[in-house]
């Protein structure tokens, strides 16, 4: 094993021992069900995040400690995005536009939620942008909420986009 | 020519044991693209047989809102009846239980309880005192089942199980108890309960008291008093990284596979780069213990995530999974049969494969061994159609 793989497994097994774990979503973030955020995003016309979370999921938690306590992101997520938390594994229902009533664990399985942290980002009309999954920075959150508002994903992939950046 | 050199060519090839299906049967058409239909319940417990008499439940909404049906294939029958309604109102995640003798018991969630009826007459059994879901049933003898469900107890639900006595008269609750007589220190969901030929009775559920969703059981001797919740899970030797408070596992199924053996099934993210893996686990005692957990799904499969997990069994230890998942591009319904020693390689079941998406299967396995599978195909249009096919193992 090298160095930086067991700096990364030291830390990850730091991160495990010492976090509260339990990654609900990040504090002072409006975050609605799926399918009140649904309808939200076609009342404001504003883009959805969806943050797939699991119960005990390191990453989540490491994710809304390093990133979503940041000051800048608790601004600009909730004024431009309608928020969306779904716990992955949960038996919770939510109804679908299509009228079709499922829980949160299979609107997982339906987005291939296969690890968690996972970040989709929606159309107001709840059409995929794209997935990123697991741990995300400011600057990673910053750069995607560039993509998304700006409207660079309806010419441009996420790797292209990103290789421009200055 | 080709044709015949095809023919050639298969009759060349070693004869392998392995299921023969017969061909899929939609059960419960809507014939609307509006209608979804779910089979998602505890224990996976939607399919049941009963002196030759087969039962199959679900949930759609094609009376405008979710609820809850039963339709029934006649012995000898090639097709299921027109589905019956099990409640009046909205209503999710039945499960059935054949009894014996062509009758069968019902439940289901619905008005924030969970209900059990015979099939086809009688009223409806409350058998939850506060909000409750997740309704799962299993056969005890031909006048004994026991029910068990998650139900709120302060700020979280818990699981209880309860026995009731069924004759001609009807359906009666015997008793209900929870598992744990303290309150429940946080949620604890989707039950699945097997009862062992001397009559112990062992409930394996997701729980979440330790900070991350996972499988615990416990076992009674008299289906009463429940010795303490032991780990269905191995957790890792050495500690994967990122797991955090542990690695997610969800969603156990139990089978009895003889008259102390116990087969449990589940959804398992240790591995969790490729999202969830379908893992087993064995008792020979009844379900006071159970063994080291095992894989279940092959190496092809071991990259995408599996969901839908679930396990059936007969008394002579035939034995499947099943799940779906991905490998081929799309959701296909795959099998993978006990052969004594482990799972074998995966199967995708003739008719719950290829284009398309196929998912969500339930399983039963009869006396005789005759295997029965339902799922559900997606249509492209929109809704679903529930499907049904029957398989016999050739040697």
């Amino acid at each position: 094993m090298n160095i930086l793989n067991l700096r990364t497994l030291l830390t990850a097994l730091l991160l495990g021992i010492a976090s509260v774990v339990w990654a609900d979503p990040p504090p002072d973030y409006p975050f609605v069900s799926y399918d009140k955020g649904l309808r939200l995003a076609q009342e404001t016309g504003k883009p959805i995040f969806l943050y797939f979370g699991r119960y005990g999921c390191a990453w989540c938690d490491h994710t809304n400690k390093q990133s979503f306590s940041s000051a800048e992101l608790k601004k600009i997520y909730p004024e431009h995005f309608v928020l969306v938390y779904v716990d992955a594994e949960s038996g919770k229902r939510l109804k679908l536009p299509s009228g079709e009533r499922i829980t949160e664990a299979e609107l997982g399985a339906r987005f291939k939620a296969f690890a968690t942290p996972l970040f989709v980002y929606l159309t107001p009309q709840g059409q995929e942008i794209f997935k990123a999954p697991g741990f995300k920075t400011v600057q990673d959150f910053k750069d995607f909420d560039r993509y998304v508002i700006e409207g660079h994903y309806k010419t441009q992939t996420l790797l292209e986009f990103l290789a421009k950046k200055p | 020519m080709k044709h015949s050199a095809a023919v050639l060519m298969l009759l060349a090839m070693p004869v392998f044991a392995g299921w023969q299906f017969s061909p899929a049967v939609e059960v419960g058409a809507a014939g609307d693209k509006t209608v979804f239909h779910h089979l998602e319940s505890a224990n996976r417990k939607g399919l049941g047989e009963s002196g030759g008499r087969l039962a199959l439940a679900w949930e759609d909404n094609r009376a405008g809102e979710p609820r809850c049906w039963l339709a029934v294939r006649e012995k000898g029958a090639a097709t299921f009846s027109v589905p019956q309604a099990l409640s009046a109102g909205e209503c999710y995640e039945p499960v059935v239980q054949g009894m014996g003798k062509g009758r069968f018991v019902a439940a289901w969630e619905a008005d924030g309880a969970v209900w059990a009826r015979v099939d086809g007459k009688g009223q409806a059994l409350r058998l939850s005192g506060a909000e409750a879901a997740h309704i799962t049933l299993a056969r005890a003898d031909e006048r004994t089942l026991y029910a068990a469900w998650a139900e709120r107890a302060g700020e979280y639900k818990r699981i209880m199980l309860a026995r009731l006595a069924f004759d001609a008269g009807g359906l009666k609750l015997e008793y209900g108890v929870p598992l744990e007589a303290q309150m429940p220190e946080d949620d604890q969901a989707y039950p699945a309960v097997a009862v062992s030929a001397d009559g112990g009775v062992t409930v394996a559920w997701e729980d979440r008291r330790k900070k991350h969703t996972m499988i615990l059981a416990a076992h009674s001797t008299d289906g009463r008093k429940f010795a303490a919740p032991y780990r269905l899970i191995d957790m890792p030797q050495v500690r994967t990284m990122n797991l955090g408070a542990g690695m997610g596992s969800m969603r156990p199924t139990l089978a009895r596979c003889g008259p102390r053996c116990l087969a449990a099934a589940w959804l398992d993210k240790r591995d969790f780069l490729s999202g969830y893996d379908v893992f087993a686990a064995f008792s020979d005692d009844g379900g006071r213990s159970f063994g080291r957990n095992v894989r279940v799904q092959d190496s092809f499969g071991d990259n995408m995530a599996q969901w839908h997990a679930t396990v059936a069994a007969n008394e002579n230890g035939r034995m499947v999974a099943a799940w779906d998942d991905e490998r081929d591009g799309t959701a296909d319904v795959w099998l993978s049969n006990w052969n004594g020693r482990e799972f074998g390689d995966d199967i995708a079941a003739p008719d719950a494969s290829g284009p398309g998406t196929q998912s969500d299967p339930l399983l039963h396995v009869d006396a005789a061994g005759t295997l029965h599978v339902a799922w559900l195909e997606r249509t492209e249009g929109g809704g679903t159609r529930l499907k049904y096919a029957s398989a016999t193992w050739r040697e």
